[in-house]
């Protein structure tokens, strides 16, 4: 399989964009949505396909994926009922959902769906826990 | 003229000199990317007009239709050959580009003259379209 190397998004992952690679729709109007990388077009796109997640096969552009390090056994260009066989058998989604990414994800999706009184909680849950935090430094520095 | 915003369409346009008593009149058929109809109208005279005695107001067009993509998640390489003119000439060239449908791979063959020999639409006629094995790529 040809590999290329991604001009990351994401910085930390130096994964290399290969076909198998289960990725993480960042932008777009399928975003956070998951998909394998089916086949490459060129170094900028990719053919990609979700069917676990009623994703249509589509060419995507790399910088609206962030690449995860989960990866499927599938050929190069391979049907959907392949890829949807592959990602039932290695229960990928499953996987998927205990990595930090989709985790930030969720806890960015709820963050955003927070109403005024959510908001107002969770301030005073913070302020709380800072508090706590603060007196324990401060009393360390003090014994010291 | 074609101002392109989004991918072009590829059209199938037949047309023919309007036929005056009965004639039996030559009709042509071309396949022309345009990003909507009335441009793609517009380069079937245009260029019928450089190949054949006709214009548009001697002749009509019977058909025209938009083809669409064959097999969309398919990749494919195209080669297409393309004549342009130049500051100082017309040249002929082949040129090569994966994609996956012929359009796409069109509209990317416009953007990259623009880019690399600042060809303007007007000046840049597709003259063929054709899928090429990954053997037989010029470019690998």
């Amino acid at each position: 399989a040809i590999s290329l190397a991604r001009i990351g998004s994401s910085g930390i992952n130096a994964e290399y964009g290969e076909v198998g690679r289960l990725c993480y729709i960042r932008l777009g109007d399928n975003a956070g949505k998951t998909c394998v990388i089916v086949d490459l077009v060129d170094q900028k796109r990719l053919l990609v396909d979700g069917p676990h997640c009623g994703l249509a096969r589509q060419v995507i552009r790399l910088k609206n994926l962030a690449i995860t390090d989960l990866k499927v056994k599938i050929a190069r260009g391979c049907k959907t009922n392949v890829v949807r066989a592959a990602v039932t058998k290695e229960d990928i989604a499953n996987k998927f959902l205990q990595t930090s990414l989709s985790k930030k994800a969720e806890s960015k999706k709820a963050k955003a769906a927070l109403g005024d009184f959510d908001r107002f909680k969770l301030r005073v849950a913070k302020t709380a826990h800072n508090r706590k935090i603060r007196s324990a430094v401060r009393k360390l520095k003090k014994s010291s | 003229m074609k101002f392109k915003c989004a991918e072009l369409k590829e059209y199938e346009i037949v047309g023919r000199p309007l036929a005056k008593n009965d004639e039996k009149m030559p009709v042509y058929k071309m396949t022309i990317f345009a990003p909507d109809e009335i441009v793609a109208k517009s380069r079937f005279w245009y260029f019928l007009r450089q190949l054949k005695k006709v214009r548009k107001v001697n002749g009509e067009i019977l058909r025209q239709t938009e083809m669409s993509n064959t097999s969309p998640t398919k990749i494919k390489n195209f080669g297409i050959w393309v004549r342009y003119d130049s500051r100082s000439g017309s040249h002929n060239m082949y040129r090569e580009y994966r994609d996956v449908s012929r359009t796409g791979a069109v509209t990317q063959c416009y953007r990259d003259m623009a880019a690399r020999h600042r060809a303007r639409p007007h000046s840049i006629q597709i003259m063929k379209i054709e899928t090429v094995k990954a053997a037989d790529t010029k470019r690998p």
